[in-house]
């Protein structure tokens, strides 16, 4: 017992040392709690929805027309058994839900699709009746077919197809949680390096007492169990709020992340909070924070001395030359992030070191101008701190590169979606052509009115298109009609000379998903079935389509055969000289309608950039929660380490400088690390937005982003690195003062 | 005769223990003039190293008068008052008290050379002839190492380059050589007292040793003082 007692006094006097390790525990459980739930949750209900319609086919017309209640009515009466699936598409936060029709699914026994939707979190569906009411109101809709095999006889005039809830787009929905995966993994690795960086200082300090232990004749081994148990015991303590705040963290992102699921890749998935606490993360993080703290036993002592070593930091360049060559040339994923992984370790091997020697040049610097001993004391002391605080310096450097990269990444992102959003609503106004309405009637009174500003028919629907071995594949209809100035400003990634004529003249556009996943550039001849017709075009552009993964085509409207019925028509108007509440009316008497529905190009950017924000909520969350990890940690640092250098401050007021200058340079030291640390965190920041927008979003979503940069963001760094230096010398100072004043004491 | 460098009236300073007031020095008076050296002695507890502190201005007394360098501080009696005179202390420290402690107290990320530069440096000398003060304490072949790099006694040549590099008027050097071997002690003690006599820096020695208490002009006991002082 007097054992225990001895070994625990270092705590017992320095109870803020317990209190960060336990915090930075808790901390780094939370972060990984919170991650890992919402991706489960994300792969059970992804895994759980493909089940609900994993042998189900549906009913399509051999004419590529969608299917209507007629249809249902025809094939019901032909004795086949089929249910109406239907589809609504709402805004966030509502997001899609399903309308099925219980009566109906009575021919499928107890495989009704949707029969397990009860185990979905959440309430995706509801009665068919309802959601047709919400179709009515002008929600996107699309009714399905669904009927229980593929043995059955169909009429004349209809096919069976593979069911999915959406476009082939699972792999990209794993590619999505395997990039939030590798997040999570750098979290890891990071919430492990603040871990080991504080328990290793108080490892440092403790020092003393076991070599004391020792000499007294507890053996090494002894010493080490104690720690192994003093580690297990605090961590398993830990680990308990830490899972719970984790599970509160999943609940409070799982919206916005089911929303960034469905509105990236059409898929719906419904995250919310654990219903239990997550016991395998504590099982994680309990051997995370055992290997992390005790590897030194585990590692010989010449590997730990070899890792500084002149032959250790060549070998850490070999890593990250590895790393850098691996990244740009790797043809998949699971490379990209292998090679992330080896620049990321030789980054953070050689970067402590690299600090230090440039504070050390720049300490020698000051000598040749012999001008201020004390700066030159100041960056030594600074190298000293590289070395001596190398684990938290390396960890804030990755969390801020990980931050301004996911920043970078966002920021790129909704700058180029409001650019295409630009494009896309190039008109004034949008008007929604009711359903059953003749389209054709508006397009004609448009074209006779005088005065009237561009404007142009948009028709979407579906069409399939030829790839190899004759087979096609179903691809989204986009045909404009006619080709207004309207699209004049869309960035086209790659086209003909005149595109918009080409496509007049029978041409064909892709969007970039597309072409990247058939491998299909301008020029390329196409084959695609609309409806009755086949038709063979060339690609005259290729223009950028983000934030979903469909592959799409564009054709002017003139190709379209008249066999083609339409999912979804509108027009895009610039009313020019006229009053768009006049054209309105007309449209309404044009189509015999009480009210037409006119969307104005502002609500339309209002709903996107809500959709935008809901999608790259979790990523922002998880990236800012680990710089604050980072943060804290190396305020925490910062502060213990400093109290070990307190005396040599002390030391400068004993040598008569006054407390104002001491303080100063406190202030100098502490701001200069942590703004050197973002400095550091800068290059690979970049390059991780490189890695981000040029590698790994083409490989996991289709789509490539400018590569830009916002040097603005990097200030902002900055400035939370600069407060976070002026916090640790503000802490210091007043342990200086408390320390002052214990040695002053006097009555 | 000069006048003095060092002097102090009446001093008196207690401390907290355990909710009770401890007396340390009570009345104290002396006097040290340029040139002279003074050895404090006492058994430990008996106040050395609180009077070496209270004469560098790194703690207050509790009642008394202290002159250094005409410079006269008594307790500050308002906050305005402490922050002037912890101004004047510093400048006191900076230009003219060298104070050696029993540990060479160096800057670890400094070198020898740099330690003295810097210290030089304070005081408001220009810098330059720091190799030369080292090579004079026999340090002058280490002055590029680091004092985890150099020995005890040699890390203590270079704490007393680094004070007669500032030029001092007087010295505080508390146990300057508890830390040395016999041999080491009296090299560094016969460094320090040639050094001030070249240079006629009046000299304040806390220490154990009789042998070094033996070698100053003039001896204080601290231990023989009750608490009506003596001067």
């Amino acid at each position: 017992m007097m054992l225990v007692r001895a070994f625990i006094s270092h705590y017992r006097r320095h109870p803020l040392q317990l209190a960060a390790l336990a915090l930075m525990i808790v901390l780094a459980t939370m972060l990984w709690t919170g991650v890992t739930v919402l991706t489960d949750q994300a792969r059970t209900s992804l895994f759980q929805s493909e089940q609900a319609v994993a042998t189900r086919v549906h009913v399509v017309r051999t004419d590529a027309q969608p299917v209507g209640v007629d249809d249902f009515a025809q094939l019901r009466m032909a004795g086949v058994c089929v249910a109406p699936w239907l589809e609504i598409q709402r805004p966030p936060p509502e997001g899609r839900v399903i309308g099925i029709d219980p009566l109906a699914m009575g021919c499928f026994g107890e495989a009704a699709p949707g029969g397990n939707a009860g185990e979905l979190d959440g309430a995706p569906f509801l009665d068919i009746s309802e959601a047709a009411k919400l179709a009515d109101d002008g929600y996107d809709s699309r009714l399905y077919l669904l009927t229980a095999n593929g043995s059955v006889v169909l009429p004349e005039g209809y096919a069976l197809r593979d069911f999915s809830l959406g476009p082939s787009t699972g792999e990209l929905a794993d590619s999505f949680l395997l990039n939030l995966d590798a997040l999570s993994l750098l979290v890891l690795l990071i919430t492990g390096l603040l871990v080991r960086s504080v328990h290793r200082l108080g490892i440092a300090q403790r020092q003393q007492s076991f070599d004391l232990l020792y000499r007294f004749g507890v053996p090494r081994e002894r010493v080490r169990q104690f720690l192994a148990l003093e580690l297990v015991v605090l961590t398993g303590i830990c680990v308990l709020p830490g899972l719970w705040l984790g599970a509160q963290l999943a609940g409070m992102l799982g919206g916005g992340f089911g929303q960034a699921l469905d509105s990236l890749f059409d898929v719906t998935v419904y995250a919310g909070s654990a219903e239990s606490l997550p016991w395998q993360a504590a099982g994680v993080m309990v051997v995370l924070v055992l290997a992390v703290c005790l590897v030194d036993w585990l590692l010989p002592r010449r590997w730990q001395t070899a890792a500084v070593s002149a032959r250790g930091r060549l070998l850490a360049v070999a890593v990250l030359l590895f790393g850098l060559v691996g990244v740009a040339l790797a043809p998949g994923l699971g490379w990209v992030f292998v090679g992330t992984a080896l620049v990321f370790a030789g980054t953070g091997w050689l970067t402590p070191g690299l600090l230090a020697l440039l504070a050390r040049w720049l300490s020698d610097r000051t000598d040749g101008k012999a001008s201020d001993p004390l700066t030159r004391w100041r960056r030594r002391e600074l190298a000293v701190m590289f070395s001596h605080l190398a684990l938290p310096v390396v960890a804030l450097q990755f969390a801020m590169a990980t931050v301004l990269a996911v920043q970078a990444l966002v920021t790129t992102f909704e700058q180029t979606f409001d650019e295409w959003l630009a494009q896309r609503l190039e008109a004034e106004f949008y008007v929604e052509v009711p359903r059953g309405a003749d389209a054709g009637l508006a397009a004609e009174h448009l074209q006779s009115l005088a005065g009237i500003g561009a404007w142009h028919r948009v028709i979407r629907g579906e069409a399939r298109m030829t790839v190899d071995k004759g087979e096609s594949v179903p691809v989204d209809l986009f045909a404009l009609t006619p080709v207004s100035d309207l699209v004049a400003g869309w960035t086209l990634l790659a086209s003909i000379d005149q595109p918009w004529r080409g496509l007049e003249q029978g041409g064909v556009m892709l969007n970039e998903q597309l072409a990247r996943r058939r491998q299909l550039d301008v020029g390329d001849n196409l084959t695609v079935t609309i409806a009755d017709s086949v038709i063979s075009a060339d690609i005259v552009a290729i223009y950028a389509d983000y934030g979903r993964p469909a592959g799409e085509i564009l054709v002017a409207g003139g190709a379209l055969p008249e066999s083609f019925r339409a999912r979804f028509e509108s027009f895009s108007v610039n009313p020019g000289d006229l009053d768009m509440a006049d054209i309105r009316e007309q449209l309404a008497d044009v189509w015999s309608v009480p009210e037409v529905t006119v969307r104005d190009n502002a609500s339309i950017r209002a709903l996107a950039s809500q959709v935008f924000g809901q999608t790259f909520l979790l990523t922002r969350a998880i990236s800012l929660l680990t710089l604050v990890l980072a943060a804290i940690a190396l305020l925490i640092m910062g502060w213990v380490f400093f109290t070990t250098r307190v005396w040599y401050f002390r030391l400068l007021g004993i040598w008569g400088l006054p407390a104002r200058a001491i303080q100063r340079q406190l202030r100098r030291l502490s701001v200069t690390l942590t703004l050197a640390v973002t400095m550091a965190a800068l290059p690979l920041g970049i390059w991780l937005t490189w890695v981000l927008v040029s590698r790994i979003n083409p490989l996991a979503f289709g789509w490539s982003l400018p590569m830009d940069l916002y040097p603005l963001f990097w200030i902002e760094l900055g400035l939370v690195a600069a407060v976070t230096g002026l916090v640790v010398a503000h802490l210091m100072r007043r342990q200086l003062v408390q320390r002052a004043g214990e040695a002053q004491g006097e009555t | 005769m000069s006048s003095a460098v060092l002097v102090a009236r009446g001093l008196s300073k207690d401390f907290t223990s355990g909710g009770q007031r401890v007396p340390v020095l009570s009345g104290l008076s002396l006097c040290v003039r340029p040139g002279e050296s003074l050895a404090v002695v006492g058994r430990s507890g008996s106040g050395k190293s609180t009077l070496l502190n209270l004469l560098c201005g790194l703690q207050a007394p509790k009642e008394g008068l202290i002159t250094v360098a005409g410079e006269s501080f008594r307790r500050p009696r308002k906050s305005s008052e402490r922050s002037d005179d912890d101004a004047r202390w510093a400048e006191l420290r900076r230009r003219s008290i060298g104070v050696v402690f029993q540990e060479a107290n160096l800057m670890p990320a400094l070198s020898l050379v740099d330690n003295v530069r810097l210290r030089a440096h304070l005081a408001g000398h220009a810098t330059g002839g720091e190799r030369g003060w080292l090579e004079r304490l026999g340090v002058g072949a280490e002055a590029d190492r680091y004092p985890d790099q150099v020995s005890g006694g040699q890390a203590q040549r270079a704490a007393l380059a680094m004070v007669f590099a500032m030029a001092p008027a007087l010295i505080l050097a508390d146990e300057p050589t508890g830390s040395l071997d016999r041999h080491t002690a009296d090299a560094v003690a016969d460094c320090l007292f040639a050094m001030q006599g070249d240079s006629g820096c009046a000299l304040v020695l806390a220490t154990h040793d009789s042998e070094l208490a033996a070698r100053c002009d003039h001896l204080l006991d601290l231990s023989a003082l009750d608490p009506a002082g003596t001067e």
